[in-house]
C-alpha cells in the first residue's frame, strides 16, 4: 500500500486525488496547498488532513509518494523537500521550468535513493499509446515526418498562472511537452529545434506555437500548440513513413454525441461530442506508477524522459526568443 | 454589351498533369477557342490534340505563327524560361504553370522579357480562386477575425513521379513543388512579403536524389509567422492526391481552410480502393477564365509574374536554409 500525498489543490491535484482514493493499492493520506482553503476543501472530501506547508506535512504525515501538482515554476522546491524528506515523487509536466532545475532534479532524486516520477499522462491516453505501438511496429515503415497538433482556449488556473508567460513557459513549454515526449518516445533523441510564436508577444490570454524538431534519426516533426482558439480542445497527429500514413483527430474519433433541444428561456440547445474511456488515463498514469513503487520496477517514464522534455521546451523559447535554430547536444 | 471577344488558346507542352485539367477547362469556357498543342514531344502533342478534338502543331514556332492570343505553359519547370520567351516573342500572351522556374535568374530573366514585351503574363496560382479562400480572404481582410498573428498550412501530396523527381527538370523535388501555392496564398491574405525563411528538407520517403519532405518556416516583413509542410507524404494508398490546407490564427479567432473538403468518400469493390470524389468548384476553370478576360478585356492580369518569383523565392530559399540550417534572410 502506498501512502499518497498530493501538493496542489488546484485541477490537476484534485484528479490525481480522486485516482489514488479510488486505487486498491494506494492511500491518500494528506493533501496539500499554500491557499489553506484549498487544501482544506479537497482534503475534506478524502477525509484526510490538509496542510499549507509542504515541510510540517512531511514530518507530521507518514508518506511514500508525494505528488506534485503545484504550477510549474514552484516544481523544484517541492522535489527538493520530497527528496530530502526521502519521499519518493510524481511530479505534473513539465517536470520543471527549467533545463537546469530539471537536471537539479535529476540529481537530487538519484542521490536520494528516490523514484521520480514525470507524468507525462499522454502515455497513458489509448488513442497515443495505440499509435506509439503501431509506429514501432512499423506499420507506416521508417517513420519520415510526423506532425501533431494541440489546440485550446487559454487554460485559467488557479489565479490564472498560466497567464504568466514568465512561470508557466506558455504554450511552446506547458502545453506541447506532450507532444514533445509522445514524439520523443516514438522516434528518440532531439537534436535540433526551431519555432516560432508568441511567447514574448504580450497579447492577454493567448498564445501560439510552430515548432519544427529534427531527430537524430532523420525524423521531421512539426508541433503545433495553440491557445488561441476560441472552440474547444481538439488534438491531431499524422505521421508519414516509407510504406505509410498514420492520422488521428480527436474531433472524429466521437463515438457518441448527445444533441439536446433547448430548455426554458435557452434559445439554442447543446451538443456534446462524448469519447469515453472506461478508465481515466490519469488513473492509468498514477496506478503505473503505484504498481512499479510496489513491486520495486522502473517506471515507464524516467526522469531523463521529464528532463529531456523540458530541455526541448526550453529550446522552443529559446528559439522564438532569438529566432535561431537551436542545437541540442 | 458587346460581347466579349473570343480567346483562342494553345497549350504548349503536357509534360505537367495540369495541362489535362486546364485542357478540360478551355474545352468547357464559353469565351475561350482552345485552338491547338504543341509539345518537345510531337507523338504526344498528336495523341492529346486527338483527345481534346484539336490541332497538333509539329513544333511551337508553328503553334505561335498561328493566330492564337495566348498560350498555357505546362511544360517542365526548367523549360518555363524558354517557352516564355518564344512566346513572348510571337507576342502570344502566357498562363505559366507553377512554380515560375527553377531558379531566381530563371525566374527574374521570365519577368523580365515579359516587361520588355507587350504581352500579358499570369502565373497559375489557382487556389486563389477557390470560393473558401476568397471568404477566409473577405474574413480576414473585414477584420472578423482580428489582428492575424500566425498561419499554418499544409500542401501535402501524393509523389507525383516522372519528371518532377527530376532535379534538372524540375528544379528540386516536393519543396519547389508544392510550397509555392501556400506562399502565394498567405502573401494574399497578410498583404505583406516573406522576410525569413527556416526549413527542414529531407528525401527519407524514397530514398531519391529529389526531396520529398520539406517543413518550411516563414515569417513576413509584418512579423505574422507561418509554416508550410510541402511534403509529399501522402502514401500511394490515400484516397486523394493531397491538400491545400490553410489556418489563420488571429487575435479575435482562428479560421480554417480545407479547399478539397468538398468531397464524397467512395468505397470501391471495383478498384480496391476508398477514394474521395471531389465535388467543389474547379478552381482552374476560374482561373483561365480570369486569364482570358484579361485578354479579351485588355486589363492587368490577377496573378504576375512577379507573385510567381516571389513564391519561388520562398521554395530556393528553403533549400539554402535546409543546407546551411540556418535561417535565411530574403530582403538582406
Amino acid at each position: 500500500m502506498q501512502r499518497v500525498a498530493v501538493v496542489g489543490a488546484g485541477t490537476m491535484g484534485r484528479t490525481h486525488a480522486d485516482a489514488y482514493a479510488r486505487m486498491p493499492n494506494a492511500e491518500l493520506v494528506a493533501v496539500c496547498d499554500v491557499k489553506i482553503d484549498a487544501a482544506q476543501q479537497l482534503a475534506d472530501k478524502y477525509s484526510v488532513r490538509a496542510f499549507a506547508d509542504v515541510r510540517s506535512m512531511l514530518s507530521e504525515v507518514d508518506v511514500d509518494l508525494v505528488d506534485i501538482c503545484t504550477p510549474t515554476h514552484t516544481h523544484i522546491d517541492y522535489i527538493k523537500a520530497a527528496a530530502a524528506a526521502g519521499k519518493h515523487i510524481c511530479c505534473e509536466k513539465p517536470l520543471t521550468r527549467t533545463t537546469g532545475q530539471a537536471m537539479e532534479a535529476v540529481r537530487i532524486c538519484e542521490e536520494a535513493g528516490v523514484v521520480l516520477f514525470p507524468a507525462q499522462v499522454l502515455r497513458w491516453f489509448p488513442e497515443f499509446r495505440k499509435m506509439h505501438d503501431l509506429i514501432v511496429s512499423g506499420a507506416v515503415g521508417t517513420p519520415v515526418v510526423a506532425r501533431t497538433s494541440r489546440c485550446s482556449a487559454y487554460p485559467r488556473g488557479t489565479d490564472d498562472w498560466f497567464a504568466d508567460m514568465k512561470n508557466s513557459g506558455g504554450v511552446a513549454l506547458d502545453m506541447i511537452i506532450h507532444d514533445y515526449d509522445w514524439l520523443r518516445w516514438c522516434f528518440g533523441k532531439v537534436k535540433r529545434v526551431y519555432a516560432r510564436g508568441l511567447y514574448e508577444s504580450n497579447i492577454p490570454l493567448t498564445d501560439y506555437a510552430l515548432v519544427t524538431l529534427r531527430f537524430d534519426s532523420g525524423v521531421i516533426a512539426h508541433v503545433e500548440g495553440n491557445w488561441a482558439r476560441p472552440g474547444g480542445f481538439v488534438a491531431t497527429v499524422e505521421v508519414a513513413g516509407t510504406d505509410g500514413l498514420l492520422s488521428y483527430s480527436s474531433t472524429d474519433a466521437v463515438p457518441l454525441t448527445i444533441e439536446l433541444k433547448a430548455k426554458g428561456e435557452e434559445k439554442v440547445g447543446v451538443t456534446v461530442p462524448e469519447s469515453p474511456v472506461s478508465q481515466s488515463p490519469y488513473y492509468l498514469e498514477l496506478e503505473h506508477l503505484v504498481n512499479c513503487l510496489e513491486t520495486g520496477t522502473k517506471p515507464e517514464v524516467s526522469p531523463e524522459d521529464g528532463l529531456e522534455a523540458v530541455r526541448i521546451g526550453e529550446a522552443a523559447l529559446k528559439s522564438i526568443s532569438t529566432g535561431q535554430p537551436i542545437a541540442l547536444a | 454589351m458587346a460581347e466579349p471577344k473570343t480567346v483562342k488558346i494553345g497549350i504548349m507542352s503536357f509534360a505537367h498533369m495540369h495541362a489535362h485539367g486546364y485542357a478540360s477547362c478551355l474545352k468547357r469556357l464559353p469565351n475561350v477557342e482552345f485552338v491547338g498543342i504543341a509539345d518537345d514531344d510531337p507523338s504526344r502533342a498528336k495523341q492529346m490534340a486527338e483527345q481534346y478534338g484539336v490541332l497538333a502543331f509539329d513544333t511551337y514556332e508553328q503553334m505561335l505563327a498561328s493566330d492564337i492570343d495566348a498560350v498555357i505553359v505546362t511544360s517542365e519547370n526548367a523549360k518555363h524560361r524558354r517557352h516564355v520567351a518564344l512566346a513572348a516573342q510571337s507576342e502570344k500572351h502566357v498562363l505559366c504553370e507553377k512554380p515560375l522556374a527553377t531558379t531566381k535568374q530563371d525566374a527574374e530573366a521570365i519577368v523580365e522579357v515579359v516587361r520588355r514585351s507587350k504581352i500579358k503574363f499570369m502565373m497559375a496560382f489557382p487556389c486563389r480562386f477557390h470560393p473558401a479562400f476568397k471568404r477566409l480572404l473577405e474574413s480576414v481582410t473585414s477584420g472578423d477575425l482580428g489582428k492575424v498573428l500566425a498561419m499554418k498550412g499544409t500542401n501535402q501530396g501524393q509523389c507525383p513521379g516522372g519528371w518532377f523527381t527530376d532535379l534538372r527538370l524540375a528544379g528540386g523535388g516536393a519543396v519547389i513543388d508544392h510550397t509555392v501555392h501556400l506562399v502565394d496564398l498567405m502573401r494574399v491574405l497578410t498583404k505583406a512579403e516573406p522576410a525569413r525563411v527556416y526549413a527542414e528538407v529531407d528525401n527519407r520517403l524514397f530514398g531519391g536524389e529529389f526531396d520529398d519532405t520539406g517543413i518550411i518556416t516563414v515569417e513576413f516583413t509584418n512579423k505574422v509567422f507561418a509554416t508550410i509542410d510541402s511534403s509529399w507524404s501522402r502514401p500511394k494508398t490515400y484516397p486523394f492526391w493531397g491538400n491545400v490546407n490553410l489556418e489563420v490564427i488571429g487575435t479575435q479567432g482562428v479560421a480554417k481552410m480545407e479547399m478539397f473538403a468538398q468531397k464524397i468518400d467512395l468505397y470501391s469493390d471495383k478498384t480496391g480502393k476508398h477514394t474521395y470524389e471531389y465535388w467543389g468548384d474547379d478552381v482552374n476553370l476560374a482561373l483561365i477564365d480570369s486569364f482570358a478576360r484579361s485578354v479579351a478585356e485588355d486589363r492587368a492580369v490577377e496573378i504576375t509574374g512577379d507573385d510567381g518569383l516571389k513564391a519561388l523565392e520562398v521554395a530556393l530559399a528553403a533549400y539554402e536554409s535546409a543546407k546551411s540550417r540556418e535561417p535565411v534572410d530574403l530582403l538582406a
